[in-house]
């Protein structure tokens, strides 16, 4: 009977049989890329901020010398690797390695967050220690002239403006692993490219199945894209600022409670 | 040597902030500082002036450890300030620093500026940074623009700013690195007297600058610099009006027209 319909017809036939386990896919999709892209910013900032602590040839001990030389070497091949590879070939190895090598089964979310977690924290990784070398070293000194500490300085001064600079990045990649995530299908995680393949393979439509996945992953990352956007003019703040009144100051001075 | 020669001499020596003694800094093979010398007394203003390139800024870089100095030691009240067991944020806080080019802090409001240092550093209440903030910049004149980012201000509003930032920390000794620079001439003046306000006040203060005027006015000595030593030094009568050295002489002779 489906080969008797048209095009449009078949899509809202497809819609009607399997349209929650396509919603279901999708929002599989989605908390997939979020906690990844959410974990792999955590994994790009620890690795960023070892790799631009500063070495004092005279100060530092030679142990902290050495541990923080092996932990950059560490870094450099995660970052090489996992860059270097492509993410689908990364989930069969991960997910087949971990079963083989190490005896260890991992279930769908486990395997989903591992995979697409190491892979964006690679490349956030980058990206973070691009975008703390790119402050202006103005920065740093100002807050080591008010007696800051290395730490104190990239925790108040310099991971603030780094964040911001690297905002479109992040952006990016969350956008990059709402497609991606379709590779994890590999190792059978049920997100919505499982879901196509499941749904096409029953009812052999793979074009109007294609055709609604489109429109859904194609709804998804607009809406991210545009909610990124109202994110960074937030923390850009207004191009005003209200001058105050001097007599208030005054008047606060006085006040020991300002509040 | 009489009986009071000595006692003063020993005077001199207990009651300095700072004593650099012998001090030399290389950038590799360029050797920039070549044993400079000098003392700074409570309530001194020293001005230090010289052609570009003769290590003024890198002097005064090495008194705050933004270098590291390769020989000889500057001593704060009596302790080398480069020896491992040195508290170098501590050190830092007691002395502030005033850079060419601000160093605001830009992803903070003129007010957090002024906060920041107190509250992370010398571990004050919230109330109460804010309100020596407000009192800082009060005393600069910037206190209407407390809520405005360091972006939305003009060159010789940030650097009253970055003073009241310098302030704020309530440091025994304030180092200028040619504060008024990279500043348009109409704001020359509105920095400079903040500066001779300070100066007035009996701030000890470190001034590096091309504003010749400023030196022979308002500093209690004059160091004049030149291929990394001190040329020449002493009170301003006698660098601006007595000069002995020929370098000296070729120098002012620059500036005679603006004196
Ligand atoms: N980080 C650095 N690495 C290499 N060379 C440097 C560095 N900083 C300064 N120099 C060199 O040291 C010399 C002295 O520089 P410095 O900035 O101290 O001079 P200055 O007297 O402050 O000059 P100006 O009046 O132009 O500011 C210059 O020749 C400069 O090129
Ligand atoms: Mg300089």
């Amino acid at each position: 009977m489906i080969s008797n319909m048209s095009f449009i017809e078949r899509i809202f036939y497809i819609l009607q049989k399997y349209g929650t386990s396509y919603l279901k896919g999708a929002g599989t999709t989605l908390v997939i890329a979020l906690v990844s892209t959410f974990i792999g910013c955590i994994i790009g900032f620890l690795s960023g901020i070892i790799q631009t602590i500063p070495v004092d040839k005279k100060r530092d001990p030679l142990i902290k010398r050495v541990l923080l030389g092996i932990v950059n070497v560490i870094l450099r091949i995660y970052i090489e690797v996992f860059r270097g590879t492509p993410m689908i070939v990364q989930a069969v190895f991960i997910y087949y390695g971990l079963a083989q090598v190490c005896n260890v089964q991992l279930g769908m979310w486990q395997a989903a967050f591992l995979v697409v977690s190491i892979n964006t924290g690679a490349y956030m990784a980058e990206s973070v220690r691009g975008g703390i070398i790119s402050v202006d070293p103005g920065q740093m000194e100002g807050a080591k002239a008010i007696g800051m500490t290395h730490v104190q300085a990239m925790v108040n001064v310099i991971l603030p403006q780094a964040f911001r600079n690297i905002l479109p990045q992040i952006g990016n990649n969350l956008i990059i692993n709402i497609k991606d995530t379709s590779v994890l299908s590999v190792i059978s995680v049920v997100d919505l490219f499982f879901v196509h393949k499941s749904v096409s393979g029953a009812l052999y439509t793979y074009f109007e199945s294609a055709t609604i996945v489109m429109a859904i992953y194609l709804t998804m990352t607009l809406i991210t894209s545009r909610l990124l956007r109202l994110w960074e003019k937030k923390m850009d703040g207004g191009d005003n600022y209200e001058l105050v009144d001097v007599m208030d100051i005054g008047s606060q001075l006085g006040k020991k409670e300002s509040r | 040597m009489n009986q009071e020669q000595i006692v003063s001499e020993n005077k001199t020596q207990e009651n300095s902030i700072l004593e650099v003694s012998h001090l030399e800094k290389s950038f590799g093979t360029h050797s920039v500082l070549k044993d400079i010398s000098f003392r700074v007394h409570p309530g001194d203003v020293v001005s230090v002036i010289g052609a570009s390139g003769s290590g003024k800024s890198t002097m005064l870089r090495c008194i705050n450890l933004l270098e590291v100095p390769d020989g000889g030691s500057i001593l704060y009240h009596g302790e080398d300030i480069t020896a491992r067991k040195m508290d170098v944020p501590a050190y830092r806080a007691r002395v502030g620093m005033v850079f060419q080019s601000f160093n605001l802090f830009s992803n903070m409001t003129v007010l957090e500026n002024c906060m920041v240092g107190q509250i992370k550093v010398a571990k004050k209440s919230k109330e109460e940074a804010k309100e020596k903030a407000l009192r800082f910049l009060d005393k600069v004149g910037m206190s209407a623009y407390v809520n405005a980012k360091p972006r939305q201000l003009s060159g010789g509003q940030k650097q009253r700013v970055a003073i009241a930032r310098a302030l704020a920390m309530e440091p025994e000794i304030l180092l200028f690195d040619e504060p008024t620079s990279a500043l348009d001439p109409q704001m020359v003046g509105e920095v400079l007297e903040v500066m001779t306000a300070l100066a007035k006040e009996g701030l000890t203060m470190i001034v590096v600058t091309h504003e010749m005027a400023f030196a022979r006015d308002i500093s209690s000595h004059v160091l004049f610099m030149a291929d990394g030593v001190i040329c020449e030094e002493g009170t301003p009568k006698q660098i601006f009006e007595q000069p002995k050295e020929e370098a000296t002489k070729e120098f002012l002779a620059r500036f005679r027209n603006m004196l």
